[in-house]
């Protein structure tokens, strides 16, 4: 452990400088596909048979497609193809923000289209306008039910930007390696960045998992 | 006066569930609605509360007249909560306490005497323990009574109650049958669906009994002793055995 945390400590610049690449892609992929699937959600639930069809479609084929091809798919054979060229980091950005977009929209479409219909009608009853409703009972009900998934979506995706070294992109796994190969100590430094992602993952994880246990309830009570 | 005309609903697989129902709800009275399960009583209910489009009919209530058959949402002036109504799976709202269930739709309205209807509500439901719960925190009793409190605490002109009573015991039922006949003396019209006949006799001042999507016979209470149709004279012999069953129908027949 010591040894673990002298190399960390050692090649401090380097992690952070790493990291930092780390956390960009994790703000552009996490910022795309949150308001990117919550957009796309919420035009599938409302037309389903066009957006909706597209939307499932679209989760079914990509749930087929494992990460690191749809990465180097749109790395080589695309830039080829159309003859343009698109730096790593914003290629890595592209591939894991379409993986988020799609799994976001998913719990957003589900969320919204499994919506008990007869909480908006009670409230209708109880002479609550519609905007009310909307502010009052409906999204928050569908957020707590979202948040879950969403939290858990993010946390896979910050761990597949791993794969953004297979690019070249600077990240945290690419200076470990790199790290690696000037000192020859496996076991220290992906100790350290195991580390590393579990001092921001496991937070995440706890507390998208409490989030789950609190809030995704059976909405039959009981 | 809640009045329902030609009431008109079918459901694609079930065929006709309400075929042609008239029906009228004054206010200061109570009305008991019975039936089998499946025979359009809920159907009714949500179609005279105007939150179930239905294929034909009109809805008027207090002179005010409402296709039955379009989003009453969308109609000027909106029907509730003049009109409000008490489902059978209660549908509270499961992020809000009980505190907040009632006052959210009171905080809605004008009204400055909001606080004061709250507090008498949650004494006469008995829900001052309650009222920091979750409704997943309360038996199912604890919930049709804080059910009913969110509906009353709106004012209504008319109530609709589908089953309220299920969950009760005596004791409630008992307080509840007295909470409703104090609010029929403040000119509220009830509807209540029920399977209690003791209760609908005791409340009632008309009944209805449906039958395949009709009326088939109305009157006052004492129809539930001298019933006049075959098929209410077997409903009532099924729900109470011990009930003598006129006109020669066996109570064999009606279990």
């Amino acid at each position: 452990m010591r040894e673990t945390l002298d190399i960390l400590w050692t090649y401090r610049q380097e992690f952070r400088a790493g990291l930092l690449v780390t956390l960009q892609l994790c703000a552009y992929i996490w910022t795309i596909g949150i308001v990117g699937g919550t957009l796309l959600g919420v035009a599938a639930a409302s037309w389903r048979r066009s957006i909706g069809t597209v939307s499932r479609a679209a989760s079914y084929v990509l749930s087929g497609v494992p990460v690191l091809v749809l990465l180097f798919w749109l790395h080589y054979p695309l830039q080829m193809t159309f003859d343009f060229d698109l730096p790593p980091f914003y290629t890595a950005v592209a591939a894991l923000s379409i993986i988020n977009v799609i799994a976001v929209s998913e719990a957003v479409r589900r969320a919204l289209e499994d919506f008990p219909r007869q909480f908006l009608s009670a409230a209708r009853v109880c002479g609550i306008g519609p905007r009310q409703t909307v502010l009052r009972v409906q999204l928050p009900l569908v957020f707590r039910q979202v948040l879950p998934p969403v939290l858990f979506a993010q946390i896979a995706t910050l761990q597949a930007t791993l794969f953004a070294s297979l690019i070249s992109v600077d990240e945290v796994f690419r200076i470990a390696q790199r790290i690696n190969s000037q000192v020859y100590r496996p076991v220290q430094i992906y100790s350290a960045l195991a580390v590393l992602f579990l001092a921001v993952c496991l937070p995440m994880h706890a507390a998208a998992t409490f989030l789950k246990a609190r809030y995704t309830r059976d909405y039959s009570e009981r | 006066m809640l009045k329902g005309s030609a009431l008109h609903k079918s459901y694609g697989n079930q065929g006709a569930v309400l075929k042609g129902v008239d029906v009228e709800i004054a206010p200061g009275t109570i009305t008991a609605l019975l039936g089998s399960n499946g025979c359009g009583k809920s159907t009714l209910l949500r179609a005279l509360a105007l939150i179930e489009p239905i294929d034909s009919g009109t809805v008027t209530i207090d002179g005010t007249a409402y296709d039955a058959s379009v989003d009453a949402g969308k109609g000027v002036p909106s029907p509730w909560p003049t009109v409000t109504v008490v489902f059978q799976q209660l549908f509270l709202w499961p992020h809000l306490r009980v505190r907040d269930n009632i006052a959210l739709p009171q905080s809605q309205r004008d009204d400055p005497m909001a606080a004061g209807r709250f507090e008498e509500l949650v004494q006469i439901f008995k829900l001052e323990e309650l009222v920091d719960r979750y409704p997943n925190e309360l038996s199912l009793g604890q919930r049709q009574r804080v059910a009913l409190a969110r509906a009353v605490a709106v004012r209504p002109t008319y109530l609709l109650l589908d089953e309220v009573t299920s969950a009760l015991d005596v004791e409630q039922v008992t307080s509840l049958l007295a909470y409703l006949k104090t609010l029929r003396g403040e000119g509220l019209g009830i509807l209540l669906i029920t399977h209690l006949i003791g209760f609908a006799r005791e409340s009632a001042d008309r009944v209805l009994f449906m039958s395949a999507g009709r009326v088939t016979e109305e009157g006052d209470a004492s129809i539930l002793s001298a019933p006049r149709t075959r098929e209410l004279a077997r409903f009532l012999a099924v729900l109470d055995p011990s009930e003598p069953v006129p006109n020669g129908v066996p109570a064999v027949c009606a279990s």
